[in-house]
């Protein structure tokens, strides 16, 4: 799918041509660049003066040929920051609003509703008012709402930007989940690094309205750290495995993960959810050049050093060991080591800190 | 007290034609109120003001541009008298009087609830294929009901306590367009003390129970 | 206290006159005669009787009472308002129908109210303004009141009923005739002969409340003057001895 957006839009122009390949485009970028405005207009729920915005050669919006597709026959799906669920009606009744959208020739296929509700589990929560649905509820039905009125394309807005840390990570497996299952292209917006490098096949970076860079989120690292607003921020590795064994009186379960390595986690209940999905902190990971001894953490990873990333005092060490680990160390602790791309280290990461999502 | 069968037809009256003109400004004041709290359009601030005149302007003045344009002598009120219908000194004066002045109030309360729905609601709904009369039946009005009825319920009684520009479009003539204030200053002009209390009483208890409806579906609606 | 009782003495006082609203153009002439011999000043309220009554029961300033009627007067003599032995019959007058200037009805006779093509007509109060008891009074003697009763528009006072006939929203009305005389856009179509209608009587008194009696009596005397006779004469009211 390709969309073309040329428009310009209160203060500055954006000029985006983006190709859909990719399952889930992410927009970067720090507040006030723009992207709400973008999703709006790409929805049709700003009006726009001039420009074009198009979907596979499909003008929406044409100001040369005087064409304004309403926002209700886009067939672009919207899943803002509030959720926005109808406070009046109920759970089901919410989820079935976009449902009797008409047929049009390129819709993707009927979904089924139940298996919809199943992927989302929110199946308990058809009869419950709006009103009692936690935030991260709310926003999983948002999420169905927006799928089941087969959209050809999902935009969500910072749809996580409302929660707080641990329901982030919870809701995320969720959309990875929309994606897979339903294969409904999504736009993601998004100033959250972590929420780029779990969900995104691509990542467009935005500021001011300008597009500066699109790339795989992994290698566009170190521009979107270097974005402002982003330095703080927790970045995240995340993985999926399976458990292998568990010892719940030494506390840990082994699993292994998608690319083969091995890792000890805290203790796994048997109703735990597969795969199981993991993160780690980009921070919590230790380097050494030599294997440490009489050390607690459960961990000790032998790996290679793929590349370095400096911004500032800080350096951003990817490291394989099967899977692919971001480290965030100084700058002098870089060269303390000695590191460079192909040099031989050791991840050290305790058991504590992979925290299952 | 005296509660004759008088004082029943002219409760009943009031009551019947208050009705009837609110019922007749509904759709009107709704229908305006959502292009005032959703849209912008040229000259809309002037219509705002004048919509708004009754409110401010005490009522004999708005009672006299009434009497002005429906009188027999002016081009509408002399199209409408070959067609058979009077407005001065007969019942249909008193219902454009009621009428025109509980609009203002009816408009505002109903656009002050319409601005209070999200608007992102209903642009979630428009993306989820919604057309804007399904957007506007399904969304905002439920959305806004409590408000709506709270206003109707403030004009109706605006539109039962409506004196000045009656009495001057319409006349003060028992059994034929006497409402309960008319008849109350009525009855205090021409000495009769008692039924005048009488209809006070009256016209008491029911600003009293329309009132506080009003204030009671503002409050429930808030709680929601 | 006792130079500035004189000196109020000589500036004169200002009396307040409550009067029928009938009188409303007679008096103001017979004033601005009055104003240029006296030292005393004169305020007006005009007014139905019946609401001018009213206001006296409750206490209003007025010196002064010039009512329409006698009924209204008896009021304010039952409950003791009135100082005693000033009351007089003043003035009489004509009850008249009037049509617009411009209308083409033609009335020879209280009966044509009647017709359909009368919708409306005018006529203060008649439970209690004067000019209102006297036509009601009118049309019941002649047989007429309770068909013409559902066309009646009760309005304040003949200046009211002037005002809705000249208008054009009501077909006709009942005035005096020195109210006709005063508008130039009625016509009047029917005079109710002296003798067949009721007896107007214009009674005046002083209120026992005055605190300026003394102007108020000298007042009453000019009323009552040959010369403001002829202005009475002049508009058209009938002078009682």
């Amino acid at each position: 799918m390709l969309l073309r957006c040329r428009v310009p839009l209160a203060s500055f122009e954006l000029n985006i041509d983006v190709s859909f390949e990719a399952r889930i485009t992410s927009i970067f970028g720090p507040s006030g660049s723009g992207k709400t405005t973008l999703l709006d207009a790409i929805a049709g729920l700003r009006p726009v003066t001039a420009g074009e915005i198009a979907i596979d050669g499909t003008l929406l919006f044409s100001t040369g040929k005087g064409i304004n597709l309403p926002a209700r026959q886009r067939g672009i799906g919207y899943v803002p920051q509030e959720a926005a669920l109808f406070p009046h009606l109920s759970v089901k009744q919410n989820i079935l609003f976009g449902a009797g959208r008409g047929r049009r020739t390129d819709t993707p296929p009927e979904i089924q509703l139940a298996h919809l509700l199943e992927v989302l589990e929110i199946g308990g929560l058809l009869d419950r008012p709006v009103t009692k649905l936690s935030g991260g509820e709310a926003q999983r039905v948002a999420l169905a709402r927006a799928v089941l009125s087969r959209p050809q394309l999902l935009l969500l807005d910072e749809p996580l930007a409302a929660l707080d840390i641990g329901l982030k990570e919870r809701i995320l497996p969720y959309l990875g989940r929309v994606r897979d299952e339903f294969k409904i292209p999504m736009i993601y917006v998004t100033h959250n690094l972590t929420e780029v490098l779990a969900l995104a096949d691509w990542v467009l970076m935005v500021q001011h309205g300008k597009l500066l860079a699109q790339g795989v989120p992994k290698e566009m690292l170190r521009s979107m750290t270097a974005l402002e607003e982003i330095s703080g921020d927790q970045i995240d590795n995340v993985f999926t495995a399976t458990p292998l064994d568990s010892d719940p009186a030494g506390g840990t379960s082994r699993v292994r993960t998608t690319r083969g390595t091995e890792l000890l986690i805290p203790c796994v209940s048997a109703a735990a959810k597969l795969p199981l999905q993991m993160r780690v902190g980009a921070d919590e990971i230790l380097l050494a050049t030599e294997e440490p001894q009489g050390i607690s953490a459960s961990n000790v990873l032998r790996g290679a050093v793929s590349s370095i990333d400096f911004i500032g005092g800080e350096a951003m060490v990817t490291v394989v060991s099967g899977e692919e680990f971001l480290v965030r160390v100084t700058s002098s602790a870089v060269a303390r080591l000695g590191l460079n791309a192909q040099s031989s280290v050791y991840l050290i990461i305790k058991a504590r800190s992979f925290r299952l999502v | 007290m005296n509660f004759s069968f008088e004082t029943w037809h002219i409760t009943f009256f009031s009551l019947a034609v208050g009705l009837a003109s609110t019922l007749l400004i509904l759709p009107f004041g709704i229908a305006l109120a959502w292009l005032f709290a959703r849209r912008e359009w040229p000259l809309k601030s002037i219509v705002e003001t004048v919509v708004l005149l009754p409110l401010v302007m005490p009522p004999v003045s708005t009672g006299l541009i009434l009497l002005k344009i429906f009188g027999r002598r002016s081009p509408v009120g002399q199209w409408l008298y070959d067609r058979g219908v009077e407005i001065v000194f007969n019942w249909k004066g008193v219902l454009i009087a009621m009428a025109v002045m509980s609009f203002p109030l009816l408009v505002r309360s109903v656009r002050t609830s319409f601005a209070e729905v999200n608007p992102r609601l209903e642009q979630i709904a428009a993306t989820l294929g919604a057309s804007p009369l399904r957007v506007f039946f399904v969304i905002t009005m439920p959305l806004a009901y409590k408000g709506i009825v709270a206003g109707a319920l403030l004009a109706f009684s605006r539109a039962l306590g409506e004196f000045g520009a009656t009495i001057l479009l319409a006349g003060n003539i028992p059994g034929q367009t006497q409402t309960l204030s008319l008849a109350i200053y009525n009855y205090v002009q021409t000495g009769k003390d008692s039924d005048a209390y009488t209809l006070l009483g009256i016209t008491v208890a029911l600003a009293f129970l329309f009132v506080w409806s009003s204030e009671w579906m503002i409050r429930s609606g808030k709680n929601a | 206290m006792v130079l500035g009782w004189a000196q109020a003495s000589a500036r004169g006082d200002e009396i307040l006159i409550s009067a029928a609203a009938s009188l409303t153009d007679v008096l103001k002439e017979i004033n601005m005669a009055y104003q240029a011999k006296s030292k005393h000043t004169v305020k007006f309220n005009f007014g139905p009787s019946s609401g001018l009554a009213r206001q006296i029961d409750e206490g209003a300033p007025a010196d002064i009472f010039l009512s329409a009627d006698l009924p209204q007067m008896d009021v304010l003599d039952k409950k003791d308002r009135l100082e005693p032995g000033t009351r007089k019959n003043l003035l009489s007058n004509q009850l008249v129908i009037v049509v617009a200037a411009d209308a083409k009805l033609a009335l020879s006779g209280p009966q044509d109210l009647l017709k359909a093509a009368i919708k409306r007509v005018a006529l203060a109060e008649p439970s209690s303004v004067p000019a209102g008891v006297y036509g009601s009074k009118y049309l019941t003697d002649e047989g007429l009141w309770d068909k013409v009763k559902p066309k009646i528009v009760p309005v304040q006072d003949v200046r009211a009923t002037l005002a809705a006939v000249e208008s054009g929203n009501v077909e006709a009305g009942f005035v005096y005739k020195t109210d006709a005389a005063v508008s130039k856009k009625l016509k009047i179509v029917y005079e109710v002969p002296v003798e067949k209608g009721p007896r107007i009587t214009y009674p005046v008194a002083i209120v026992k409340a005055s605190k300026h009696k003394d102007a108020a009596r000298d007042f009453l005397n000019y009323l009552q003057l040959s010369i403001t006779k002829v202005t009475f004469k002049k508009y058209g009211f009938i002078v009682l001895n």
